[in-house]
């Protein structure tokens, strides 16, 4: 089977040797000098992101805790912390109020961001300022905008809560009633997020030539009619986008939990990352909350994935 | 007959007066006097008193530690980013989609994932309440940033000077810093700007990594509300102070602004 005539290697080892040596001298020396201005970026990223992430799953196999410091080699039991999180009742509850926050977070984003682009969807200097004042809530630091919605929720000093008194319906704290709490997590989350979808569809609309919407308009079509058949056909894919965005980072919602309710009242606000940091923080069970995080990164890595096959797509259709 | 556009306009003021109300409550909060805070009166002579008081406590120390981290990190990852982005944009590596998608997915993952890792490893190297261990953390999400924004930057700068200066016996690198680098400058800058704010927001990293020495504002200003009973005032006061270096940025870099923050979601 080896009896490969050496000529005919020799003739194939000829065959790839002009076509290196037309590589000029200095390109290949440019390839060089381009890898060497990528590598140490290259190196840090992996460093410190992949690094961590199988010291991750590494310690998710693990029971560590500061109790036991021999415990972060002891993997006699490697999906015991999987199989006890299956039966965690609090673990399981926080899986259901991160999928009822994010639902609730992600249509509603979707809904108002939608909503303040359409209105502000005109070619005037004026709007172009008010558009930009629009993004205030979503670059204002995550803890400021917890301090101005506690703010909000704290009767004692809310604007809101003295307007309802005024008027005659004096109302409890919304944030101390575990049936309401989580609802208002999720209007300040609105608040804070919005302006994201408001920039990408605005992005979007921008894009659209101007030739069907000219088109529809001599044909008559109304203002709903427009937006129905032509409008909302164009932005449609930027709405997908800009939703898997949201869910993904609604995911990692934490200073308004923490500011305003602490995951309480009881677990009702507890969402999984959150249950993820009471476990790994405050009771530091660091094997127990690093599988938490290991499932959680499973999800975002499956949604990436998603995004990613929708950018594909998105590739072909140029 | 009232223009249309007369209505959209007067629709979006009001709109965005209500949207803008409760970050203007704050703000209004933090210059009333202490006894004045629960007062149902709208009208008050404000004071800055509480600003004082927060200057005069631990707050000035917080405040630096999130401008001297804030810096390093931003600097660093440009440091590091900058000529990773070029080289990504001019040179056809054959894994360049696959740094593209391991650079999205590094945006996508939850904090909290890197957080453990990094605070057992702090731990056992004695980087816990450190400003050198925030910085390398903010490096998780500055990095990914500056590359992903400096490719497309480089990419809008036409290739044929440096291609001339290269005939020309220009090195790769004196081509990029004499040609591509200014040209990209209002990029570099903006990006710049970005991290920083980022770094500056972060809330998470600092509450968990941090103790008391490497505190940053964040992370003082919810300390207020734990162990100093509730002061509002001071919360209003210090909410103030973080807010405002972001919203100052924020307005100089607006054009820029709405790139990064819709990296990766929109395609250019």
């Amino acid at each position: 089977m080896l009896a490969v005539q050496p000529s005919s290697i020799k003739r194939a080892a000829e065959n790839r040797r002009p076509a290196r040596t037309a590589l000029p001298n200095w390109r290949r020396e440019q390839r060089r000098a381009f890898t060497f201005g990528l590598l140490p970026a290259l190196l840090v990223l992996v460093a410190i992101t992949l690094g961590p992430t199988i010291y991750l799953i590494v310690t998710s196999l693990t029971p560590l805790d500061p109790v036991h410091p021999h415990s972060a080699a002891d993997f006699s039991d490697p999906i015991g912390n999987y199989r006890a999180l299956m039966a965690d009742r609090r673990f399981l509850n926080s899986l259901e109020v991160q999928l009822k926050l994010s639902a609730a977070t992600v249509v509603l984003q979707l809904a108002v961001g939608l909503g303040v682009a359409l209105l502000l969807n005109a070619g005037s200097r004026f709007l172009e300022a008010v558009r930009t004042a629009f993004i205030l809530p979503m670059v204002l630091p995550p803890i400021v905008v917890a301090v101005v919605w506690k703010v909000i929720f704290t009767p004692d000093v809310s604007p809101m809560h003295r307007a309802l008194t005024a008027i005659g319906l004096p109302v409890h704290s919304l944030i101390a009633n575990p049936d309401t709490a989580l609802g208002a997590i999720a209007v300040a989350d609105t608040w804070e997020w919005f302006p994201f979808t408001m920039l990408m569809v605005l992005a979007s609309l921008q894009m659209i030539p101007a030739e069907p919407i000219d088109a529809a308009r001599i044909d008559g079509a109304g203002r709903l009619a427009l937006f129905r058949y032509i409008l909302f056909p164009y932005i449609r894919p930027t709405l997908v986008v800009a939703g898997l965005f949201r869910l993904i980072d609604s995911i990692k919602a934490f200073p308004l939990i923490y500011v305003l309710t602490n995951g309480g009242p009881g677990t009702a606000t507890e969402v999984t990352n959150y249950y993820a940091f009471v476990e790994s923080f405050n009771f530091s069970y660091w094997g127990y909350g690093s599988a938490i995080a290991t499932l959680m990164v499973a999800g975002v890595l499956l949604l990436s994935w998603f995004i990613g096959r929708l950018g594909v797509e998105a590739e072909r259709d140029d | 007959m009232i223009s249309e556009r007369a209505v959209v306009h007067g629709a979006a003021v009001l709109l965005l007066a209500t949207v803008l109300f409760p970050a203007l409550w704050m703000l209004q909060l933090s210059f009333r006097a202490g006894g004045d805070i629960f007062d149902l009166s709208l009208t008050f002579t404000p004071t800055f008193d509480n600003y004082r008081t927060l200057w005069t406590g631990l707050f000035p120390g917080s405040f630096s530690n999130s401008i001297v981290v804030s810096l390093a990190a931003t600097a660093l990852s440009l440091l590091l980013g900058v000529p990773a982005a070029y080289a990504l944009s001019r040179c056809r590596f054959r894994a360049r989609r696959s740094i593209a998608l391991w650079i999205l997915a590094t945006r996508m993952a939850p904090p909290v994932a890197f957080t453990i890792p990094f605070f057992l490893a702090y731990r056992f190297l004695g980087l816990i309440d450190s400003l050198a261990g925030l910085v390398v953390i903010y490096l998780t999400f500055n990095l990914a940033l500056v590359v992903w924004m400096m490719r497309n930057f480089f990419d809008s700068v036409p290739r044929a000077l440096e291609e001339a200066a290269w005939i020309d016996g220009c090195g790769v690198w004196s081509g990029f810093r004499l040609i591509a680098l200014p040209l990209a400058a209002p990029g570099l800058g903006a990006t710049g700007v970005l991290c920083f704010i980022l770094s500056w927001n972060d809330f998470f990293y600092a509450l968990i990594l941090t103790r008391t020495r490497a505190m940053t504002a964040p992370v003082a200003i919810v300390n207020f509300m734990q162990y100093e009973g509730w002061e509002w005032g001071k919360i209003a006061a210090g909410g103030t102070l973080v807010m405002l270096p972001v919203v100052v940025f924020s307005v100089v870099v607006r054009r820029y602004l709405v790139r990064g923050l819709t990296a990766g979601g929109v395609k250019e």
